[in-house]
């Protein structure tokens, strides 16, 4: 068992819970999960995000992973934001084997799994010009695979669309997003493989094509509900299509004048593509992808 | 075998406990309706209130000249006289801020036009300079028919665009429901 270090959960918790009386204004406040809105953080002020994703079920055998993402955002300008994250994930795979993507079983907890920047430019707001239009440019390093929890050194560039309508005297928001994401990836060689196992360590490229959009609206005073769904489509140099997935599912926010949270329940709609050898659900997109996923954001404004 | 990832639950303690505490806790109200009617018209002497209820008719003809929508039909308004020297109107509303309501006040001259404005509770983490007497200044001699629009006639404060929006429709609201109610 590979277990790296344990953070003590309960302690993080307890002290969240009793900075929340501290901690001072929010701003860039997620209204969704997996779709991203066009504000961005005001001038000269910082938030705390701490974000959490249960990913679960392949069909076969046991698969629970969690992936932890720790950001920092900080607005330079009214218009454009920075942000700096540390990813991290557990893992929990047992009885699944397949060729080049889960080569054998593995469990640990909470491991630091990669770092990516963000810088985010607002240029039109929904309040006062009708629409809001910002883009995202995320580039980002991981060292370990998010699927299969091995070794893997990655290289990735995403860069977004993001906009945004407000309905309803600003009570009903749409967000729409349009991502590509452009990966250079290398696995680490494995040593105790079973014989005639498929591990490729030769580099890959992969391009992700993204489309999300989503609704929210206020429900009551601090509260909106929403749904939103979250298309992805892969490709790889050599093989083109290779696989695409629909997830989708309801979204609740508080926002309190100085934090936030929200939490998605998104289980995977549609999927198609490359599969695994016996895979019964064959309209779901399994092999990298879970049929379910459950996501909590909190965020916290600090200065 | 114990089963990983029990822990990660841990979480929810740290997002039940802020949820339950009231949303009031954090409520400013900087002042009351009698220190507003003060600051608003400090020479009056009586501060009479008129309690009205809007028709749909009404609703709708408020809607229609301010082109934002009528939550509330019930209207908290005093006419103010100084003895028998009539000088205007003091109006109250809410509007809807990012989290919750913003309560503000209009005062009107005789004439109709805005004397000024004032923001009894601020409830957001932004833009508490809606309270500031230069971005509230901005409103003064405003009348049904105003803009009253960021970026036009009032300017926006970074960061609490909702809030000025939303107080800017409010004023331009109230100027068509005295022009449909009080008049």
């Amino acid at each position: 068992m590979n277990k790296k270090f344990r953070i003590g959960w309960l302690p993080l918790a307890t002290g969240l819970t009793l900075l929340t009386p501290f901690a001072y204004v929010q701003a860039d406040e997620n209204l969704l999960n997996y779709v991203t809105g066009v504000e961005t953080q005001p001038k000269g002020t910082w938030e705390f995000y701490q974000w959490i994703t249960q990913r679960k079920d392949k069909g076969i055998g046991r698969y629970e992973a969690w992936d932890y993402e720790t950001e920092l955002e900080y607005g330079f300008t009214d218009r454009l934001a920075g942000a700096i994250y540390l990813k991290g994930q557990s893992i929990d795979t047992q009885d699944i084997l397949i060729d080049n993507y889960i080569p054998k079983d593995e469990r640990y907890s909470y491991t630091p799994s990669g770092i990516q920047v963000a810088l985010k430019y607002n240029f039109l707001s929904p309040i006062k010009d009708g629409i809001g239009v910002a883009m995202y440019i995320e580039p980002s390093w991981s060292w370990k695979d998010p699927h299969s929890g091995q070794d893997k050194r990655s290289l990735s560039l995403e860069t977004k669309l993001l906009l945004q309508k407000n309905f309803l005297d600003d009570t009903l928001v749409w967000l729409g997003n349009l991502g590509l994401e452009s990966t250079y990836a290398r696995r680490k060689p494995i040593d105790d493989l079973p014989a005639g196992f498929e591990w490729v360590t030769d580099p890959e490229m992969e391009l992700e094509l993204t489309a999300a959009t989503g609704i929210s609206y206020r429900i009551a005073a601090n509260w909106y509900a929403g749904v939103e769904l979250l298309y992805q489509s892969e490709f790889e140099t050599e093989v083109n299509q290779e696989r695409k997935s629909l997830f989708g599912g309801p979204t609740l926010h508080y926002g309190a004048r100085k934090w936030w949270w929200t939490l998605t329940w998104f289980p995977q709609i549609r999927g198609g593509g490359e599969e695994y050898p016996g895979q019964t659900d064959t309209d779901l997109h399994l092999i990298e992808k879970t049929k379910q996923e459950v996501r909590l954001k909190v965020g916290f404004n600090l200065f | 075998m114990k089963r990983q990832g029990y822990e990660h639950w841990l979480w929810l303690p740290a997002i039940v406990a802020p949820a339950v505490m009231p949303a009031t806790a954090y409520a400013v109200q900087y002042l009351s309706i009698a220190q507003a009617q003060q600051a608003l018209f400090p020479g009056a002497t009586q501060f009479a209130a008129i309690k009205l209820t809007l028709s749909s008719e009404q609703k709708r003809a408020v809607e229609k000249a301010a082109g934002v929508r009528v939550r509330n039909l019930a209207l908290s308004a005093w006419r103010v006289s100084s003895g028998s020297q009539p000088l205007g109107w003091f109006m109250l509303d809410e509007v809807l801020g990012k989290h919750e309501y913003i309560t503000y006040a209009v005062a009107l001259s005789a004439d109709g036009t805005v004397r000024n404005i004032e923001i009894l509770d601020y409830r957001e983490s932004h833009g508490g300079q809606v309270r500031d007497a230069k971005w509230r200044a901005q409103f003064g001699g405003k009348g049904a028919g105003a803009p009253l629009k960021l970026d036009e006639d009032i300017t926006n404060i970074s960061g609490a665009t909702l809030s000025c929006k939303h107080i800017a429709d409010g004023v331009r609201r109230m100027l068509a429901t005295y022009e449909v109610a009080l008049k």
